[in-house]
């Protein structure tokens, strides 16, 4: 099996391609050296959303969205080569199966964050609802529906 | 780009080069003035953006050169693309790529030259146009021979030996097997064993891993898995020591081989086409050359046979030689004074169809005035062999009684002072026919 050097350009390269199970493998060891590197964790998110690792992703997730949740939001698609809007795309044409459908609304409540505050807040209360007693999707859950008050407040203030 | 001062700047946009250079996230910081000129964007509207959306290549993404340098660990170059122009004509280019990092060798950038080969290309498609197969311009039998070969085996496999004299077109013709193969889309690698040392040569053909020897800072891949599911030619594989020879046999025989400082058996899966000026027998009774490994590269042998033995050829070469000098020096010299055609033909080529084409262009390059080229403008050593134009017809007249149709061409040739442009006009035949046909009736002069 062919090693390649791993390097977070080359993780971005692979990114740039779509190739996001390469991109994964890339990023994770840049994020290694990089821990706290807030980049690295928001493109190996959507990577692991896209090669079904949602749990890993989700961990990601909840530490980048506790650190600074507009990170995330402010993701711009084409400053940042964000592809998460063709992505929900493509994940609201999938209906959920009952074995599934937390997973899936956990991935797109994630993807959501990207280009959507309110439908990602949506996302995760069905997702807290599919699964009551997971608290971790409740944090999230509230955290993003506080931030989206806020995000209200603010605009009525501004109005 | 950050730390970049106004004297490289000049420097740079002195280049008719494009040089761009990309962040760690493929965002372009730097842009040169032939980048601007290539791409028609200004440096305003492609710095800051991703390289993908500004060079909008077809090896962006899964061939992006730059990824290829930080997969490799080694720099690439002429690694050919097609970039676009903001008017939305697609500009083929020749690019080469490297890799910036930091002091602890982390990769934090990369550096793009490429270079617009549209003028080229127009000049290569013109002169396969002009020629027989695939860039290859012959007449003679011995080399319809060839081409005939290359046809029927265009669907095996099979390695092929390649043996001719140096100047022959070896090259060409391993760069016709490959375009007429079942490979033809996959990778094709080229290899010149005579220039590295037999340890480097180890190191290019399968690679190395990370500390392998000094200077081995990281894994790299060798040519033969940048080949795999391909075509690699291995030019004057004779050079090879015996050592070599047998790590080729092995993955002639099994596919299978090690990267230098590895023991992990790697397997491709490649067509070998090797080439040589050598005589190969020869070297093999010297012990120079496996024998076993003859016979593993020879199942298709192809001699090349020197230009003085298909001289029918020369008169088609000089004339696709003169229209490829005429496309690059971009001047209308379209015809040759048959005296210096003539000194041609004598000649015996010892450097074959490079001399001749070298030749062409000395001659090309001292043609300034005129649209003919003389036989006062071919080389010194040439000139010896050229035939006065106003030599008197009666020193041609051979010995040998002339049939009905020597008689007559030779008839038609004297009422024209043995002018072979104007006998040919008035015949309403091709000059070289005509030349074919006095070499066939003995006319020859």
């Amino acid at each position: 099996m062919h090693s390649e050097p791993l390097s977070e350009m080359l993780g971005n390269q692979y990114f740039m391609a779509r190739n996001y199970a390469a991109a994964a493998v890339q990023l994770q060891g840049a994020l290694e050296k990089h821990p706290t590197s807030k980049a690295i964790r928001r493109r190996l998110i959507v990577c692991h959303t896209q090669t079904g690792m949602i749990q890993k992703a989700f961990s990601l997730f909840r530490s980048l969205v506790k650190e600074d949740v507009d990170f995330i939001i402010n993701t711009d698609p084409v400053d940042d080569d964000c592809p998460c809007q063709e992505l929900v795309r493509e994940g609201e044409c999938l209906s959920p199966t009952a074995e599934t459908s937390v997973d899936f609304y956990i991935k797109m409540g994630m993807l959501w964050l990207f280009c959507d505050l309110q439908r990602a807040v949506e996302c995760f209360a069905r997702a807290a609802a599919a699964s009551p007693g997971d608290q971790a999707v409740l944090e999230i859950s509230q955290l993003l529906t506080k931030r989206l008050k806020a995000s209200y407040s603010s605009k009525i203030t501004n109005h | 780009m950050p730390g970049i001062n106004e004297f490289t700047e000049n420097i740079l946009d002195s280049l008719s080069e494009g040089v761009i250079t990309v962040d760690k996230n493929f965002k372009i910081n730097y842009y040169n003035r032939a980048a601007e000129t290539i791409t028609g964007l200004s440096r305003h509207e492609a710095i800051g953006k991703f390289c993908k959306y500004v060079l909008n290549s077809d090896a962006c993404t899964a061939r992006c050169p730059i990824a290829a340098v930080l997969r490799r660990g080694a720099s690439m170059f002429d690694f050919n693309a097609v970039v676009s122009h903001a008017n939305g004509m697609r500009i083929p280019v020749k690019m080469n790529a490297s890799v910036l990092t930091n002091p602890d060798g982390e990769p934090i950038g990369g550096t793009l030259t490429f270079r617009d080969m549209s003028a080229i290309e127009y000049i290569q498609e013109q002169l396969v146009h002009d020629s027989q197969f695939h860039g290859l311009v012959a007449h003679s039998k011995s080399m319809r021979d060839i081409f005939s070969l290359i046809e029927e085996i265009s669907d095996s496999p099979a390695s092929v030996l390649i043996q001719g004299e140096s100047g022959t077109g070896k090259e060409m013709i391993a760069n016709a097997i490959q375009a007429t193969s079942s490979r033809k889309t996959m990778p094709y690698i080229k290899v010149n064993c005579a220039i590295f040392p037999a340890q480097l040569l180890a190191s290019e053909l399968f690679g190395h891993v990370k500390g392998a020897f000094t200077g081995a800072m990281r894994d790299r891949q060798g040519r033969f898995e940048l080949a795999d599911k391909g075509t690699i030619l291995l030019d004057e594989v004779a050079e090879m020591t015996l050592e070599m020879q047998l790590h080729l046999l092995r993955i002639l025989q099994e596919g299978t081989f090690e990267r230098v400082g590895e023991s992990l058996t790697r397997r491709v899966n490649v067509r070998v086409i090797a080439s040589t000026n050598k005589n190969i027998q020869k070297a093999i009774t010297r012990k120079e050359f496996r024998e076993d490994l003859f016979y593993r590269l020879n199942v298709i042998p192809i001699h090349v046979p020197p230009l003085r033995e298909r001289k029918e050829d020369i008169p088609h070469l000089v004339r696709h030689f003169m229209h490829k000098y005429s496309l690059i020096y971009n001047r209308n010299i379209e015809d040759i004074e048959d005296g210096a055609l003539d000194a041609c033909l004598n000649y015996n080529w010892p450097g074959n169809v490079r001399e001749l084409e070298n030749n062409i262009e000395y001659a090309f390059a001292r043609t300034k005035e005129e649209s003919v080229i003389r036989a006062n403008k071919l080389p010194p050593h040439l000139r010896g062999n050229a035939l006065q134009p106003d030599t008197p017809p009666d020193d041609a007249a051979p010995a040998a009684p002339l049939s009905a149709e020597a008689r007559e061409l030779a008839k038609q040739l004297q009422q024209h002072h043995w002018n072979r442009c104007e006998t040919a006009r008035a015949l309403g035949i091709g000059r070289t026919t005509l030349w074919r046909r006095m070499k066939t009736l003995g006319l020859e002069k």
